[in-house]
Formats: C-alpha cells, sequence, structure tokens
C-alpha cells in the first residue's frame, strides 16, 4: 500500500488537493486508520489530473467522466468475461468415431 | 509520428499558446487511453501527443527548443500504467468497479449469466461437438444400434435409423459439451458416412442389383436366388428378358418412416461364354433371326 506521503508525491499533486478529491469521492483509499492508496489510486488520481490540467473539465465533469468511465470498464469487464466463456464453450470439436 | 512537437499537435510555429491548448486537447480527447479504453495503439499515440505538448506548454522550455538548444525527446513524461489497466476481467475488482451500466438490461443478463455479474452464476449452454461415423450399407440400410466412445471415453448408444443416408446428420440432443453454471448441455451432430455395398446400390428409397443371367436363361427364363436387404428371395426371370431390363421386386427396399418400404430391381446384364465357343458360332451363323436387324440406326446421320 501506499501511504498518503508517498502518494501525493507520485501523484503529482498536493495534500489540499487529495483531500478535496477525496471529500468529491473521486478517491476512495482504504482507512486503516489512516488512509492508505493503491496503485489503481495512483492511477486514478493521475487521470484526474490530466482531465482537470490538460483538459480543463470542472469538478462537476470530473465527478461526470469517472462516473462514465467507471460503467464503461463494468460493461467491458463483463463483455470480455462473456466472450471469453463463449469462446471456450462454443468451439466446434470435431472427431471419427 | 514524426518528432517535431509542432508537426505532432498540428500547430504553426508561431501558435499562441492558447492555440496550442486547443489542439492538445482536441487529440487527447480522441487519443488518452483512459479515455478510449479499448484503443490499444491510443497509449502509444498519446505518448507523442502529450510529450509535445509539455514541451510546448511551458514558454520557457519551448523557446529553448525554438533556439535549438533541446531536442524534441527532452520532455518525455513518464507513465507507469493508465487508470484503464486495472480494469482487464483477470484483475482484481476495485473499490471503483461499478455495474450501473447493466441496470436497464438486468433480465437479459440474468438470463445470460444466471444471476447479476458473477462469473460462477453463468449459465451459457454447451457447445455442440461433431464427429464423423462410417456405417457398413447394410447397417444404415436396415438400421442398427451402435455403441461409440466418444473421445474423452463417454460411452454413447446410438440408434441408426433403417433408411440413414450417406452425409446425413445425426442429432443426439445433450450429448455435447457440457453446459456452464446450469446452463443446458449442447448436442453431439454425428455426420454419417456410409461405405458402398459389393453389389447392392441405392437409388432413393429403391435399392438396385445388377443380375447375370447367361444367354440360355435370358432366352428361355429360369428361377434364381437373389438377396435382399432382408435375406435372399426366390425370383422369376420371364423368358426374353434382355440386358437393362428391371426385374421389380415390390417392397424389398428401403424402409421408409411411415412404415412402407421401397422396391428392389433386379437389373438384367446378358453374360456370354467367356472364351469363343464353336457351337454357339455354328448356331447363331445359322440363325435366320439374328439378320437384318440395325439396331444402330439413331447414332447414324448426325456426325
Amino acid at each position: 500500500m501506499i501511504t498518503t506521503a508517498e502518494f501525493v508525491v507520485r501523484a503529482r499533486i498536493d495534500d489540499q488537493t487529495l483531500a478535496h478529491w477525496i471529500a468529491a469521492g473521486w478517491l476512495l483509499p482504504q482507512r486503516t486508520p489512516d488512509p492508505a492508496f493503491s496503485e489503481v489510486d495512483l492511477a486514478r488520481a493521475q487521470l484526474i489530473r490530466e482531465l482537470k490540467e490538460d483538459f480543463g473539465v470542472n469538478d462537476e465533469g470530473i465527478s461526470l467522466v469517472l462516473h462514465l468511465l467507471d460503467q464503461i470498464h463494468g460493461l467491458r469487464r463483463n463483455l470480455q468475461i462473456l466472450v471469453e466463456e463463449v469462446r471456450r464453450n462454443r468451439r466446434p470439436i470435431t472427431g471419427e468415431l | 509520428m514524426s518528432s517535431d512537437p509542432y508537426h505532432v499537435l498540428g500547430v504553426r510555429r508561431d501558435a499562441t499558446q492558447e492555440e496550442i491548448r486547443a489542439a492538445y486537447r482536441k487529440l487527447a480527447k480522441e487519443l488518452h487511453p483512459d479515455l478510449n479504453p479499448g484503443d490499444r495503439e491510443a497509449g502509444e499515440k498519446f505518448k507523442a501527443v502529450s510529450s509535445a505538448y509539455d514541451l510546448l506548454s511551458d514558454p520557457e522550455k519551448r523557446a529553448r527548443f525554438d533556439r535549438g538548444e533541446i531536442d524534441a525527446m527532452g520532455a518525455e513524461r513518464p507513465r507507469a500504467r493508465y487508470y484503464r489497466d486495472f480494469q482487464s476481467a483477470d484483475s482484481q475488482q476495485h473499490q471503483y468497479s461499478s455495474t450501473a451500466g447493466f441496470a436497464d438490461f438486468e433480465d437479459v443478463l440474468a438470463e445470460l449469466f444466471g444471476g447479476r455479474d458473477r462469473r460462477a452464476n453463468f449459465g451459457v449452454r454447451g457447445g455442440d461437438v461433431h464427429y464423423r461415423l462410417t456405417l457398413d450399407f447394410l447397417e444404415a440400410a436396415n438400421g442398427t444400434a451402435k455403441r461409440i466412445s466418444l473421445p474423452d471415453g463417454t460411452i454413447l448408444d446410438v440408434a441408426i435409423p433403417a433408411g440413414t443416408r450417406d452425409g446425413q446428420v445425426l442429432r443426439l440432443r445433450g450429448k455435447g459439451g457440457a453446459g456452464i453454471g446450469g446452463g443446458a448441455p449442447g448436442d453431439a451432430l454425428i455426420t454419417v458416412a456410409v461405405r458402398p455395398h459389393p453389389f447392392f446400390v441405392r437409388k432413393g428409397d429403391d435399392i438396385e442389383v445388377e443380375i447375370p443371367v447367361t444367354l440360355r436363361e435370358a432366352v428361355l427364363g429360369t428361377t434364381i436366388d437373389i438377396p435382399t436387404l432382408t435375406g435372399r428371395v426366390r425370383m422369376q426371370v420371364p423368358r426374353g428378358v434382355n440386358t437393362g431390363m428391371r426385374l421389380r421386386l415390390k417392397g424389398k427396399g428401403i424402409l421408409r418412416p411411415d412404415g412402407t418400404r421401397g422396391d428392389q430391381y433386379a437389373i438384367v446384364k446378358i453374360v456370354l461364354p467367356e472364351k469363343s465357343d464353336a457351337e454357339l458360332e455354328e448356331f447363331v451363323r445359322r440363325w435366320s433371326g439374328g439378320e437384318d436387324r440395325n439396331l444402330r440406326r439413331h447414332l447414324e446421320g448426325a456426325a
């Protein structure tokens, strides 16, 4: 797990920004009881920073983008599982008796 | 892709910072891996675009690049993993995972997956399995029961219906691949090949057998012993049969699904003695009925 101190450095944000993102519900660190972050949180923070700085997305926009992105990933994930199951079970088998 | 950052972003060398930012946002929207999770090439292209933007968005760096003090590679931003890289089906579910995208077609998913979205609850029908089975002519014509062992060791008793044809496909319901998570098993599809028989020939529901007869038998008639699908029968060959003549044995053909049968045809073939026979030659020479018939009139004239 990643501590808060390490997280802000690697995500290139300051403590205040991090607190704001957690309060907005964009990041959901584990509480043990201090916040502990994962690589997923870090990648998500980098995405948020790019959305804000490079794309100029405002706070309402960030919430919307994250909400839709997580839905897309959920759909893609289940589609991938379904496709793999179908491929595994539908492969025709032929044989001579 | 070109390494000239102006070219990469598609802006003029005297573009304003605002123009550069607008060009970058337009490209990044199309190329950012997290905004295009299905595009595997997006990562490489985005790297070039964001590298160019890193250089040109900083007026100081941009000025140094314009003076030739640093090259275009000087500003590449290292990036280990994108958010999308944590989203594949093989990776762990995490606290951001959402199934909200399914809310409106939950019924369809319940049918497909047998639940919401749990792998363990999938109900997928098993695959069909294809086999080839070669049968003897009489097995296919009369029907039989075959015990066959599948490659996975399963033993199947297959009822071959009477009259099974070459190329016919028998479907054994539920004998294919196992279903997943309570899904129905698939079917076994058996394509039948029928070996030819030494003398029976199938024509639809009828059976043809060529019967060689001597000249004497053809001229005078006889009674012969002839094989059928269901055993040997006695058959009258009337006087004066000729090569190619078809003698019908009614109801000795293939059993049809409605219980009736096709017919068997005995096709006459007159066979002369293998060696020349002096007596026969002498008889034919003297035989007045053998004269003046032109059997080949239909072959004359045209060509």
